[in-house]
C-alpha cells in the first residue's frame, strides 16, 4: 500500500543562474512510497541535437522516430522487436494524449531520445515526454481567418534537424521552432494562402535543406516543391512541377492552363543519399474532373518526380496517369529498397497509386520494371509493360450525366502510408476496391476559388465495398495476402523486425496482424477513425507503439 | 534613483493616451436597427455602451474567460485583453461572439441577444487594449535594443525573433499583451509577478542526483524541467526523492543596474515587439 505524506516547510537558498539574490521558497517533500520501488531508470533522458548523419542513419537508432516515414528510404520498417508476435497481445494502454482543438489528427509524432513531438490541428506543436505523454511546451500558430482549404484542417507532423522543428502550416507558412522551448525562430510565407494554397505534409531534411511541398490542387494552383535553408528560411530552390512557357512539358497544357493545373506535392517523399535524388509525388491536374480545359498530358501531375537534390533539377520523373480526370492523385510515399527482380538486384522504387496500380522502378534511372492492379480498376484495362503507360478503357472520363469508373475518387489508396518489411520483403497498402459516379462540370478559374469541374457520388453504400490492408510481393506485383477491414480506411502501415504490422481501420480499430502471414494478432477498439499511421519507439528499453485516433494520441506497451 | 519595487513608487515613462475612442457620433438607441458585421464600424461604443457591454462580459463571459477578462488556462478561454488570435476586427469579433467558435466551448450568444448587446461587448473586449501608437514613450527604442542585445546581457537568456537565450521567456511578441508600466516593474521587480512557467523546480532523482531547472511542466504525478545545461528532464513525482519549487524569477532586478533613461529606452524596446501584422 501507498503512503503518501507531503510535508511543506521554508527554507531558502541561491536562485540559479541568473541572480545572486537570495530567495526564499518552498520546499515540497514528494510523495514517499512505504517501500522502496526498485528502479533502472526514470528519468527521459535529455535529447541530443539531431544531425544529417543521425538522419541518414535514422535505422540503426530505433529507439528513435526521427522523421515522419522514420527513415529516408520511407519503409516505416523499425528494427525494434520487444514487442514481437509472441507477446503483441500483452499491449496495454500507457498513455493518452488529448489533442485540444477538436479536428482530426493525421500525425505521425516524432521521438527524439524521450521527447515526442505532437503536430495538432489547425498547425501547432505539442512537446511530449514520450514515456508519459506530458507536456513540456507547446507552440500555438496563428492562422488568419481566411484560409482556403480543401480537406480538414490537418497537420500530418513536423521533420527536425539540430535543435529545430520544422512545420507546414494551414496558411502556407512553413516554421521553425526551437525544440527545446517552443519557441518561433522564423516564419516563412511558402505562399500566398489567399490563393488557395496550404501546407499539410511533413517537410524532409536533406543534407542541409528543408524540402517541403504545397497543398491546393483543388484551387487552381501551380504547384512545386520548394528547399529552404534551415538557419534563415531563406528559399534555397524550387521547381515547378508543371512546366513554364519554353520548357519541356509545357505543351502538354492546352492554352494558358499550365498556370492552374493544379499537380501539388501534398505529401511527404523519400530520399536516396547515395544516389543524391529526392523522389516526391505529384498531385492531379486541376481542373480535376474536367480535362477539357486543359487537353494533353499534363506534365508533370500523378507523377513521380527524382531531383538533385542541391539544385531541385529534375532528374528524371515517371507519369502514372497522363491526362488524369478522375483526381488520381500521386500523392503517395515512394518506398526504397533494394530488391531481386527478375533475378537481379535492383535499386527499386515501391509504389502503389490511387489509380489502382501498383508499379516497381528502378529508382536510379527510373525504369519501368513491372507492375498491374492491387485494387478493383476499370478506367484502364492494364499498363504496357515496356513503358508502364496505362491502356486506357474509351467512356470513363466523367460526364454531365456520370459514369461509373473505379478506382472511386478516393482511390484505391491515397495518402496514407504504406510499408516494407525488410525480413518479409514484401509492401504493404491500405486498399479500396470501390466505384463511384464521376460528373463534369464547366467552372471559370478565379483566383482562391476551388476549381474542380464536377464530383462523384457513390451509389451503393460503403459499407457495400471491399477494403483491406494488401500485401505485394514487389518483384512480380503479386498479392501475397490480404486482410479485409471495414469500410474504409484511411490509415497508415508500420512493420517492424518483431514480425508485427500495425494499422488502424475508419471505424476505430488499432491492430498487429503478422506480416509474414496476414494474420490477426490484436486489435483494441479505440473509438474513433484512425488517419494517421502508426510509428513505435523505445524509451529506457521500453518499447512503445504510438497512434491518432480521433482527436487522441495514444501510446501503448507491454504489460509491466 | 530611490524607487523601490512597488508599483507606481515610480513616475512613468509612458502617457497613455485615448484609450478610448469616443469620438464617433452615436444615436445611443441600444435597440435600434440590426448591424451586420461587414458594416464599416461599431456603432456602439460609447463608455455607456463599454459599462453595458463590461455588464454583460461579466455576466456571461467571466465564467471561462475570467472577470478582468485574462482568460483560464483550465478552460481554455484566452486572453482577451491582448492581440487577438481569431479576430482582427470589430467585425471579426462580433462574428466570433455571434456565431461562436466550432470545436471549442465558445459557444454563440443566444439567438435572441440583440446585435445591440454583442457591439457592445464588442466595445468592451475593444476597450480592454489600445492602439500602441497613442502610447507615447520617454525611452528610444533603438537605444533600448542595443541594450538589450548588448550591456544588459538580456538576450543571453531571452529570445526575440529567434535569436537569443532560452533562459527566459520569448520576448518576441511581449509588447501586445504588456503595458509599458508592466514591463517596467518586471524589469525592476523580476518577482513581483512570475510565471509558473519560470519558477525553479530542484528535483532530487531515484539516482540520488540533484537537478535544478525551469518548471516546464508540473501535474499531479509528474514534473519536468530544463536544467542549466538545456537539457529536458521528466520526472514521475513517486520515483524522487524530493523536490523543492522555487518561485522566484532567475532574472536579476534591474532597478540598480541601468539609468532611469536606460530602463525608458528598454521599456521602449520591449513594448515594440509586437508580430508584424500583413493586412
Amino acid at each position: 500500500m501507498k503512503r503518501i505524506t507531503r510535508i511543506a516547510q521554508l527554507t531558502s537558498a541561491t536562485a540559479l543562474f541568473c541572480s545572486a539574490a537570495l530567495l526564499p521558497f518552498a520546499s515540497l517533500h514528494a510523495q514517499e512510497t512505504s517501500q522502496e520501488q526498485p528502479f533502472t531508470s526514470v528519468i527521459t533522458p535529455a535529447f541530443t541535437p539531431v544531425t544529417w548523419e543521425r538522419l541518414m542513419n535514422a535505422r540503426n537508432e530505433p529507439e528513435n522516430w526521427l522523421m515522419y516515414s522514420g527513415t529516408l528510404d520511407s519503409q516505416r520498417y523499425s528494427l525494434l522487436d520487444q514487442v514481437n508476435v509472441d507477446n503483441v497481445d500483452q499491449l496495454e494502454l500507457k498513455w493518452a494524449y488529448q489533442i485540444p482543438v477538436i479536428d482530426r489528427a493525421e500525425t505521425v509524432p516524432l521521438v527524439v531520445d524521450g521527447i515526442m513531438f505532437i503536430t495538432e490541428a489547425p498547425s501547432n506543436v505539442v512537446a511530449v515526454d514520450a514515456a508519459t505523454g506530458r507536456e513540456y511546451w507547446r507552440y500555438d500558430h496563428d492562422l488568419p481567418d481566411d484560409l482556403r482549404i480543401c480537406c480538414g484542417r490537418n497537420n500530418r507532423g513536423v521533420a527536425i534537424l539540430g535543435e529545430t522543428l520544422f512545420m507546414s502550416t494551414l496558411d502556407a507558412h512553413l516554421v521553425a521552432i526551437d525544440a527545446r522551448t517552443g519557441n518561433l525562430l522564423w516564419d516563412r510565407e511558402v505562399a500566398p494562402h489567399e490563393t488557395g494554397h496550404s501546407k499539410t505534409a511533413a517537410p524532409l531534411i536533406v543534407k542541409d535543406l528543408v524540402v517541403t511541398g504545397i497543398a491546393g490542387g483543388e484551387f487552381g494552383i501551380r504547384g512545386f516543391l520548394d528547399a529552404y535553408d534551415p538557419e534563415t528560411g531563406e528559399l534555397v530552390w524550387r521547381t515547378y512541377t508543371i512546366p513554364g512557357p519554353g520548357e519541356f512539358g509545357n505543351d502538354t497544357w492546352s492554352g494558358d492552363s499550365w498556370q492552374n493545373g493544379g499537380s501539388p506535392t501534398w505529401i511527404t517523399g523519400s530520399y536516396d543519399p547515395e544516389l543524391e535524388l529526392i523522389y516526391w509525388g505529384t498531385g492531379n491536374p486541376g481542373p480535376d474532373w474536367n480535362g477539357d480545359v486543359r487537353l494533353g498530358d499534363n506534365l508533370y501531375s500523378d507523377s513521380v518526380l527524382a531531383l538533385d537534390a542541391d539544385t531541385g533539377n529534375l532528374e528524371w520523373y515517371f507519369q502514372f496517369t497522363p491526362h488524369d480526370v478522375h483526381d488520381y492523385d500521386a500523392i503517395q510515399i515512394p518506398i526504397l529498397a533494394d530488391i531481386e527482380v527478375g533475378g537481379e538486384q535492383v535499386p527499386a522504387m515501391m509504389w502503389a497509386n490511387r489509380n489502382g496500380f501498383y508499379y516497381t522502378f528502378n529508382r536510379a534511372t527510373g525504369e519501368f520494371l513491372l507492375g498491374k492492379p492491387y485494387a478493383t480498376v476499370t478506367w484502364a484495362s492494364g499498363l504496357d509493360q515496356q513503358t508502364g503507360a496505362p491502356i486506357r478503357v474509351p467512356g470513363m472520363e466523367p460526364t454531365y450525366e456520370g459514369v461509373l469508373v473505379s478506382p472511386p475518387i478516393v482511390g484505391a489508396t491515397n495518402w496514407y502510408s504504406p510499408g516494407y518489411s525488410q525480413d518479409t520483403g514484401l509492401f504493404y497498402v491500405t486498399s479500396f476496391d470501390g466505384e463511384q459516379e464521376f460528373f463534369k462540370r464547366d467552372e471559370d478559374f478565379e483566383v482562391g476559388e476551388r476549381y474542380t469541374g464536377g464530383g462523384g457520388r457513390y451509389t451503393q453504400p460503403m459499407d457495400a465495398f471491399h477494403s483491406s490492408i494488401r500485401a505485394i510481393d514487389p518483384s512480380t506485383a503479386d498479392i501475397v495476402w490480404e486482410f479485409p477491414i471495414m469500410p474504409r480506411s484511411s490509415a497508415g502501415i508500420t512493420t517492424t523486425a518483431g514480425g508485427l504490422l500495425f494499422s488502424g481501420t475508419a471505424d476505430g480499430y488499432f491492430f498487429a496482424l503478422n506480416a509474414e502471414s496476414g494474420d490477426e494478432l490484436w486489435n483494441i477498439s479505440l473509438g474513433s477513425r484512425v488517419h494517421a499511421a502508426p510509428m513505435t519507439f523505445a524509451v529506457d528499453g521500453e518499447q512503445y507503439v504510438t497512434i491518432a485516433a480521433g482527436n487522441v494520441v495514444y501510446t501503448f506497451g507491454l504489460r509491466d | 534613483m530611490g524607487f523601490g519595487f512597488t508599483r507606481g513608487r515610480r513616475r512613468l515613462p509612458v502617457s497613455l493616451l485615448a484609450v478610448l475612442a469616443c469620438s464617433v457620433a452615436v444615436d445611443g438607441f441600444i435597440n435600434g436597427p440590426v448591424s451586420y458585421a461587414e458594416d464599416a464600424g461599431n456603432l456602439y461604443n460609447t463608455p455607456f455602451d463599454i459599462r453595458s457591454g463590461e455588464r454583460y462580459f461579466e455576466r456571461q463571459c467571466s465564467r471561462c474567460h475570467g472577470f478582468d477578462a485574462k482568460g483560464n488556462d483550465e478552460t481554455g478561454a484566452p486572453d482577451l485583453t491582448g492581440r487577438l488570435n481569431r479576430a482582427s476586427s470589430d467585425a471579426g469579433i462580433f462574428n466570433i461572439i455571434r456565431e461562436g467558435i466550432p470545436g471549442t466551448a465558445m459557444l454563440p450568444v443566444a439567438a435572441d441577444v440583440p446585435d445591440a448587446t454583442v457591439w457592445q461587448l464588442v466595445s468592451y473586449i475593444g476597450s480592454l487594449r489600445y492602439d500602441p501608437s497613442s502610447v507615447d514613450l520617454a525611452g528610444d527604442a533603438d537605444a533600448g535594443r542595443e541594450l538589450f542585445n548588448g550591456r544588459g546581457e538580456c538576450s543571453s537568456c531571452h529570445m526575440v525573433n529567434g535569436r537569443g537565450g532560452r533562459m527566459g521567456p520569448d520576448l518576441s511578441r511581449i509588447g501586445e499583451n504588456q503595458r509599458p508600466e508592466d514591463l517596467l516593474d518586471a524589469l525592476v521587480d523580476p518577482n513581483a509577478d512570475v510565471d509558473p512557467r519560470w519558477w525553479t523546480l530542484r528535483v532530487t532523482g531515484p539516482d540520488g542526483e540533484t537537478r535544478e531547472g525551469f518548471r516546464m511542466n508540473e501535474d499531479s504525478f509528474s514534473l519536468r524541467i530544463m536544467d542549466a545545461d538545456e537539457e529536458l528532464w521528466s520526472f514521475p513525482k513517486n520515483r524522487i526523492q524530493s523536490y523543492d519549487r522555487i518561485e522566484e524569477s532567475t532574472m536579476p532586478s534591474y532597478d540598480q543596474r541601468l539609468s532611469e533613461d536606460e530602463l525608458d529606452d528598454l521599456v521602449a524596446y520591449l513594448f515594440s515587439l509586437r508580430r508584424e501584422i500583413t493586412e
